[in-house]
This record gives structure tokens, C-alpha cells and sequence, in this order.
């Protein structure tokens, strides 16, 4: 029998994935669309945050919307009331979106007409931090009855966003949560990052939120 | 069980330096895993037939070397595994430290003929 030969390989495993970040990120850029990718705990109110940005958007910008769930199409069917472009991708199993999963999903929604492309992903603080979908920027979502303690539970998440927005503010008498715990643990994790307290469902707060990704979405679609 | 995407991302690495490099037949498939990955090699284990079915590394094997969670100690610079020691250093009892390895998640090396 020959005798084996030993290839070193050495290769992040995220290598592939993040090879093709980079290059749908590029043609966003190219394209002038601003794509945000959206992640949370299910349950934690995205689709509604999603709901309040496009409002509170709408009328300055084109956006599309691409909801990433296992099955079904309720959170597509509960966006397009508004009138905005939504796409449904189902993962088929699958935990989170890669990098070729979202530039379907981007090719599905078209970026001709569209400035700020929100990417809902699926329901989950594990997975989808480990890939990159490609997104000009990162936010999720923690909702005060989730507890104080995500980020120690689950800092990969928390260190890898650009914006962190705490949901159902109103709700924090109901349960033991300390913002100014999450704050600082999370600023532990990731200096850079941005807490933004909210009340999705009344608008509370929306306006720091949606201030931030109107710059965002400007600085990225200028040149 | 998100570990079975992760190991189709793997497999699709290992495709494209294949082509890139004269291999012929690939024997075994060598991973590193961290300590502190989110990859379970059980699981990794457990999925990895399934996973390379129908692909250049069917009927291949799988070996997994798991790197320990190792910090340098800020203020002492002593090294210690972090999760034995839940984040503590054992010479001078700080809590500040540098990961040095145990987040990776590698393909190492493949043997190949």
C-alpha cells in the first residue's frame, strides 16, 4: 500500500464562509445598499423592532426586509402589510444564515431598488454570532425578560455587534433585570459596542435606534 | 445541533484545496477544536458520516485534537486553563487574562495518498 502523505491545511473552518462575507459585502457596497443583520432570542421582539424601523424609515429610504426562519412565513406575511419589500427564506433546519444563504436571499429581494436591506436571522444567541452573513452591520436584540446575565451566557454574540438594543424596557419592574448590569457587562466584551434602550411595541426609544441607522445607511451608500 | 453546517462548511474548505493540491485519495481528516468553541466534538463525531456522504471525503476518517482553554494571567503572567481554574488564576488569584488558544475551530491537516 502507498504510503500517506501528511497536507497541512490550517485553515479557520469559517474561512470559506468568511471569504464570501467579504465579497457580498463588497458588492453591497459596489450596489449601494446597506445590509443590517438583525439577531436575538426568539421571542424577543424583532419582527415588532423590525415593524417600528420601517416606519419610522419609509418615507426616506427604499427598504426590504428578508425573514430567516425554519419554516413558515408569519413574520413575512406580518411585514408586508406594511407595503415594503419582504422576502421569506427558510434555513430548512438549519440554526442560523451563512454567508451564501443571505447573498440568495440578497438576489431574491434585488438591491436596484432597495437602500437598507434588513436581514431578520433566525431566533438564536449561538450560531448565527459565528457566522458572517455579509452584513455592512450587526445588531441583536435582548428583551428584559431574557435576564441580565445573556452576556455572560452567551458573550460571542454580544462581542461581535455593532448595537445591542434592549427590548420591553417597560416590562423591567416585572423582572429582576439591571441595564446598567448588561451595560457593563457587555461593554467587557466589546468596547465599541452601542446600548440602546426600547419599548418596540410603543416606539420608546426608537428614535436613538433609528437615528443611528439612518447615519449608518448614509456613510455606507455615499461614494 | 448546529454542528452539522459547520462540518458542510468544512468539507467545502477541504474541497477547494483538493483541487487546488494533487490529492488523489484522502485517508483522514484532522480538526482542531477549542475548549471553548461552540463545536461539541462528540457531536462533530456523530454527524461527520452523514455530512460526507456523496462528497470527495466519503468513507474518510475523523480525528479531532482538542485545544486546551489557555490565558496568560495579566498581573502575574502565569498560564492556566481557564476552565479549570473558572477564570481565576491559581498563582495570584486575578481575574484578568489574555485567551491564548481554546476558540479555534481548525482543519489542521488531511492524510492523503
Amino acid at each position: 500500500m502507498e504510503k500517506y502523505k501528511v497536507l497541512e491545511i490550517k485553515e479557520s473552518v469559517f474561512e470559506d464562509n468568511n471569504h464570501q462575507a467579504d465579497l457580498l459585502r463588497a458588492r453591497l457596497k459596489k450596489e449601494k445598499t446597506f445590509l443590517l443583520n438583525l439577531m436575538s432570542s426568539p421571542g424577543s421582539g424583532k419582527t415588532t423592532t423590525v415593524l417600528r424601523t420601517i416606519e419610522a424609515l419609509q418615507s426616506e429610504m427604499r427598504i426590504g426586509v428578508m425573514e430567516a426562519d425554519i419554516d413558515s412565513d408569519v413574520d413575512a406575511n406580518t411585514v408586508s402589510k406594511t407595503g415594503t419589500k419582504v422576502i421569506q427564506l427558510h434555513t430548512g433546519g438549519m440554526c442560523h444564515l451563512d454567508a451564501d444563504m443571505t447573498k440568495q436571499g440578497i438576489e431574491g429581494l434585488g438591491t436596484d431598488d432597495i437602500d437598507f436591506a434588513i436581514l431578520e436571522n433566525v431566533g438564536n444567541l449561538v450560531c448565527p454570532a459565528e457566522f458572517d452573513t455579509g452584513a455592512s452591520k450587526n445588531a441583536m436584540i435582548l428583551s428584559v425578560p431574557e435576564g441580565d446575565d445573556k452576556p455572560l451566557k452567551y458573550p460571542l454574540m454580544f462581542s461581535i455587534v455593532d448595537v445591542l438594543l434592549v427590548n420591553k424596557m417597560d416590562t423591567i419592574g416585572i423582572f429582576d433585570f439591571d441595564l446598567e448590569a448588561v451595560k457593563a457587562r457587555a461593554l467587557k466584551l466589546n468596547p465599541n459596542i452601542k446600548v440602546i434602550p426600547i419599548v418596540a411595541k410603543t416606539g420608546e426609544g426608537m428614535a436613538e435606534w433609528t437615528d443611528w441607522l439612518r447615519n449608518e445607511v448614509n456613510v455606507w451608500n455615499e461614494k | 445541533m448546529h454542528e452539522i453546517g459547520v462540518v458542510i462548511e468544512v468539507i467545502k474548505t477541504v474541497e477547494r484545496f483538493v483541487k487546488q493540491n494533487d490529492v488523489t485519495k484522502i485517508d483522514t481528516l484532522v480538526l482542531q477544536i477549542g475548549e471553548l468553541s461552540s463545536m461539541i466534538p462528540r457531536y462533530v463525531e456523530a454527524c461527520y458520516p452523514a455530512a460526507i456522504e456523496g462528497t470527495i471525503l466519503e468513507e474518510t476518517k475523523l480525528k479531532i485534537e482538542i485545544m486546551p482553554a489557555n490565558a496568560l494571567c495579566k498581573n502575574c503572567n502565569k498560564v492556566f486553563n481557564i476552565v479549570e481554574h473558572n477564570k481565576i488564576c491559581p498563582k495570584c488569584s486575578g481575574e484578568d487574562f489574555d485567551l491564548l488558544s481554546g476558540r479555534e475551530f481548525m482543519i489542521k491537516e488531511i492524510l492523503a495518498y
